[in-house]
């Protein structure tokens, strides 16, 4: 039984279809990496996913619930959440603050959402960082927040965009340990990857995009081998 | 957990002051700080608390200043009502602007609420049956506490204080809830909010809401106290715009920054003020304060 199903999601700006025909399946406890070149439009996905775009045609569903235009907040309260590929931490809030307005969707009771908040923050190593500002946080700091912040609403799939992306290579183990984690956990990930050995290395299945469209489906390797990947993200040159 | 005793000392030396000085230029000055600071407050729980930066809060201000005045010349009812009619009406009309400007961000909301105003004024100006157009309503005197004819300023000083203390408590309230919490996110990032499951547009339409009646409470009092209800004057950007530069020098968001108001020769100062705190301390004199 899929958690998560993409049913021929097609999302139209003026004539650019940035996602056409997308269908594929997430089941529950699986941990799946999108691919594809900039442009290929996986975040597009993304935002029609979590409620910030209505597509043009095609439906999500979440356990066999249709998320189709819903908003965002509604979305996420039916138990998806997501991080931004730019980040966006709420800059004038502490960071315990910032991670209590994700706990707040799921208690009333400020004082049992800073607890939430608090044990967030060490799971995820940034407790110390607790009363500061999120102005003050470096990219993978905010990264961390921002997970920490959307799994505070206690979601059931966590969409994940560009979890190492911008991040300095010394922090990038450290990330993908704890996405490692969460899954081991039994949270269901749909995770946009730019770094494949990262990708390769934490998914179960990887999703191949290029062009708005889906090219591929199937294991790390096998997606990785596949003619229409390589000549997507290399060019037809080094196919052989 | 930051402390209120700056405010707990502001409101009782506010309260003690009438007992204490007899002057009537004084105890005028408290009253009128105490309403423009109680419409600073109530601007800012929309502008400062949700970022719903208004031009356009004269629109509820006189709104509540009509409601009162009407109250007396044409239904002959006690003003009071008026101040229940105007928080009414400013909060419908509050939550129809809030509504309709929902997905509108940055300036084309200020432009939104600044043509709001307009049209309340063009209304009341020109509507000479009911609102006796441009020349204005004189508010009647009748004596007594039901019908807000208060000779005494000293009582005044204290039902205006105990407007701005409930306002202030709101303010408290949004510092400390989870509603004020939510409503900080959607000031900080909309989006990023709504993608943690805080339903922003219903939050910002309830702020304004909120918002506006208090502004129209404060309109229904400054009516009553004043005496004479003038369409270009309530209704006036002018007026939006003391809200807004008394809120803002006071601090965005925060509730004590609503004692700032002060009297006389403003436009120049605000005009000074605001530029010296948007290069120095742009976050306000309250924050600048909580930073040392």
């Amino acid at each position: 039984m899929s958690l998560l199903s993409v049913r021929g999601v097609t999302k139209r700006f003026g004539g650019i279809a940035a996602n056409r025909g997308i269908t594929f399946d997430v089941a529950a406890g699986e941990l799946v990496g999108i691919i594809g070149p900039n442009g290929a439009g996986k975040s597009t996905l993304f935002d029609c996913i979590s409620g910030f775009y209505a597509p043009d045609e095609g439906e999500v569903e979440l356990d066999g619930a249709r998320l189709t235009r819903l908003s965002p907040d509604n979305v996420c309260r039916r138990g998806v959440a997501r991080t931004f590929q730019k980040l966006r931490p709420f800059q004038g809030m502490t960071v315990a603050e910032n991670v209590m307005v994700g706990a707040l969707t799921r208690t009333r009771d400020v004082k049992h959402a800073r607890e939430q908040a608090h044990e967030w923050l060490r799971r995820v190593g940034l407790l110390e960082k607790a009363n500061a500002h999120g102005r003050t946080l470096s990219t993978g700091q905010r990264k961390r927040l921002e997970l920490a912040r959307a799994l505070a609403t206690q979601p059931r799939l966590l969409l994940l965009d560009e979890v190492t992306g911008g991040v300095d290579q010394r922090s990038i183990p450290g990330l993908v340990e704890l996405v490692r984690e969460l899954h081991a956990g039994g949270l269901t990930l749909l995770v946009i990857e730019h770094n494949m050995r990262v990708v390769t290395a934490v998914a179960q299945r990887i999703v191949a995009m290029h062009m708005g469209e889906l090219i591929a489906d199937g294991a790390p390797d096998a997606v990785a081998r596949e003619r229409k990947v390589v000549e997507a993200y290399l060019g037809q040159a080094y196919l052989r | 957990m930051r402390t209120y005793g700056g405010a707990l000392a502001f409101f009782a030396a506010a309260g003690l002051a009438p007992l204490l000085v007899g002057d009537a230029f004084l105890r005028d000055s408290l009253v009128l700080i105490l309403i423009w600071g109680s419409a600073a407050g109530a601007w800012n729980i929309a502008g400062g608390y949700a970022g719903q930066i208004s031009l356009g809060h004269s629109a509820f201000f006189g709104l509540g200043a009509y409601a009162a005045a009407l109250c007396g010349v044409r239904w002959n009812i006690s003003p009071w009502w008026g101040l229940l009619i105007g928080g009414a009406l400013a909060s419908a009309a509050g939550m129809v602007i809030g509504f309709l400007s929902n997905r509108l961000r940055g300036p084309y909301f200020v432009i939104a609420t600044i043509a709001v105003s307009q049209v309340l004024l063009l209304g009341a100006s020109r509507w000479r049956g009911f609102t006796a157009g441009s020349e204005g309503i004189p508010v009647p005197f009748r004596p007594g506490f039901w019908s807000l004819g208060i000779a005494d300023k000293r009582i005044w000083v204290w039902i205006v204080l105990a407007l701005a203390l409930v306002v202030y408590l709101a303010q408290v309230y949004l510092e400390r809830s989870r509603r004020g919490l939510q409503l900080a996110a959607v000031r900080e990032d909309e989006d990023a909010a709504l993608s943690l499951g805080v339903a922003a547009r219903r939050l910002k339409v309830v702020a304004i809401a909120v918002s506006a009646a208090f502004s129209a409470v404060c309109g229904a009092l400054w009516a009553q106290y004043v005496g004479f209800v003038d369409p270009l004057y309530v209704f006036s950007v002018d007026l939006s715009l003391r809200f807004a530069l008394a809120a803002i020098i006071g601090g965005l968001g925060t509730a004590l920054g609503l004692g700032s108001h002060l009297i006389g020769l403003y436009l120049i100062l605000y005009g000074i003020a605001l530029i010296v705190m948007v290069r120095y301390a742009p976050q306000g004199l309250v924050g600048w304060l909580r930073g040392r």
